[in-house]
């Protein structure tokens, strides 16, 4: 099986090299980027096999992406793992119809728990 | 008191704490995360270090917020006496603050030439506050590769004197600009197309300023934005 990569989203840039330190036990390929449209860009040249993604970001937010990715064909497809400060806000169950597989609280979580839902939506 | 501006009031209250609370969860939630990372007995020494001083640094962060909260609190009771100050040297302060954050993300924050301005009449420590809010705001959404400027400089023949907060970045667009402005000093509320962002380092700049008669407002640049804040200029001073 070739390497994992993930797409990590997330506007502070100390958090995104967190979630990419604690997922390095996957030994996985993580690719950055700050805002939504860094993420499109990336998303042209590259197809990871999972999106860690943040909700409040600078510009088009994160739910735009969500709706960006989903009227995409290939992306759509593609699991997204939700990280929010305002995670108690959101329901899993209206963000499953975007290929969110789950919904983790910035606040509460812990860093294993990023590392068990990418292997839940990709492995 | 009658019980519309009452409600009203507790209105603004709730509004208030619910955009505290939101603007304190991300440094929080920052630390925590960093905090539970150097856990990991993996990580090389060096590393570690970077962490822990991140740590420091968001920590801070958080720590000035919850200081201009208290401040703004404490505003209706006159605690906080008007002089002459020199605005350039504020500036020159304010940049030392905050250049180890600002250095630790890569960045660079820098005192313009001075443009004949004059003293101001203000309060020392809210002018201070309202600059690190400017520049602290400023940090998140400057290009990487350009500095962000601090400025004072007289305006209205010498009237008035302005200090301003540059950012140099991609243009704001329209609707989040004019969102922006709605909300220069107006309570704050949750804007989802800023991160991080309630309004509320907006909102206390504003009630700092005006605590010294002073105003807030933010031009739009083709290439980023200045805040800025604009007092008086001491006009009338007398040899002790």
């Amino acid at each position: 099986m070739s390497q994992l990569s993930i797409l990590i989203v997330e506007d502070d840039e100390w958090l995104g090299e967190q979630y990419a330190r604690t997922l390095k036990v996957l030994k996985c390929n993580t690719l950055m980027a700050r805002n939504a449209l860094e993420a499109m860009d990336i998303l042209n040249e590259h197809t990871p096999d999972c999106i860690l993604l943040d909700i409040f970001l600078a510009g088009p937010n994160g739910i735009v992406l969500l709706h960006e990715l989903r009227s995409h064909e290939d992306l759509a497809k593609i699991p997204i793992i939700i990280c929010s400060t305002s995670a108690d806000t959101l329901t899993l169950d209206t963000l499953r119809p975007y290929g969110v597989r789950a919904l983790l609280d910035k606040t509460t979580m812990e860093p294993d728990d990023v590392v068990a839902a990418v292997r839940k939506a990709v492995l | 008191m009658k019980t519309g501006e009452g409600e009203m009031s507790l209105k603004g209250d709730v509004s208030f704490l619910h955009a505290a609370s939101h603007e304190l969860k991300a440094p929080l939630a920052l630390v925590r995360q960093l905090a539970l990372g150097l856990e990991d007995e993996t990580i090389p020494a060096k590393e570690r270090e970077r962490i822990a001083q991140q740590i420091v640094l968001v920590s801070e962060r958080a720590l000035r917020l919850t200081t201009d909260i208290t401040k703004t609190a404490r505003l209706e009771d006159s605690f906080f006496g008007l002089e002459p100050c020199n605005p350039h040297q504020i500036c020159e302060e304010v940049a030392h603050e905050l250049t180890p954050l600002y250095a630790a993300r890569g960045r660079e924050i820098r005192v313009g030439r001075r443009q004949g301005s004059l003293l101001a009449v203000a309060n020392r420590e809210l002018l201070r506050r309202v600059l690190l809010n400017f520049a602290d705001n400023a940090l998140h959404y400057a290009d990487d590769d350009a500095p962000v400027e601090l400025r004072a400089q007289s305006r209205n023949h010498g009237d008035r004197v302005r200090i301003g907060v540059r950012d140099y970045g991609p243009m704001v667009p329209a609707s989040i600009w004019k969102e922006l402005e709605s909300r220069l000093g107006t309570q704050p509320q949750i804007v989802h197309a800023r991160p991080q962002s309630s309004g509320l380092g907006l909102y206390l700049a504003g009630q700092f300023a005006a605590a010294m008669n002073g105003t807030i407002g933010a031009v739009r640049h083709r290439d980023g934005a200045t805040f800025y804040v604009d007092v008086t200029a001491s006009m009338q001073m007398s040899l002790l």
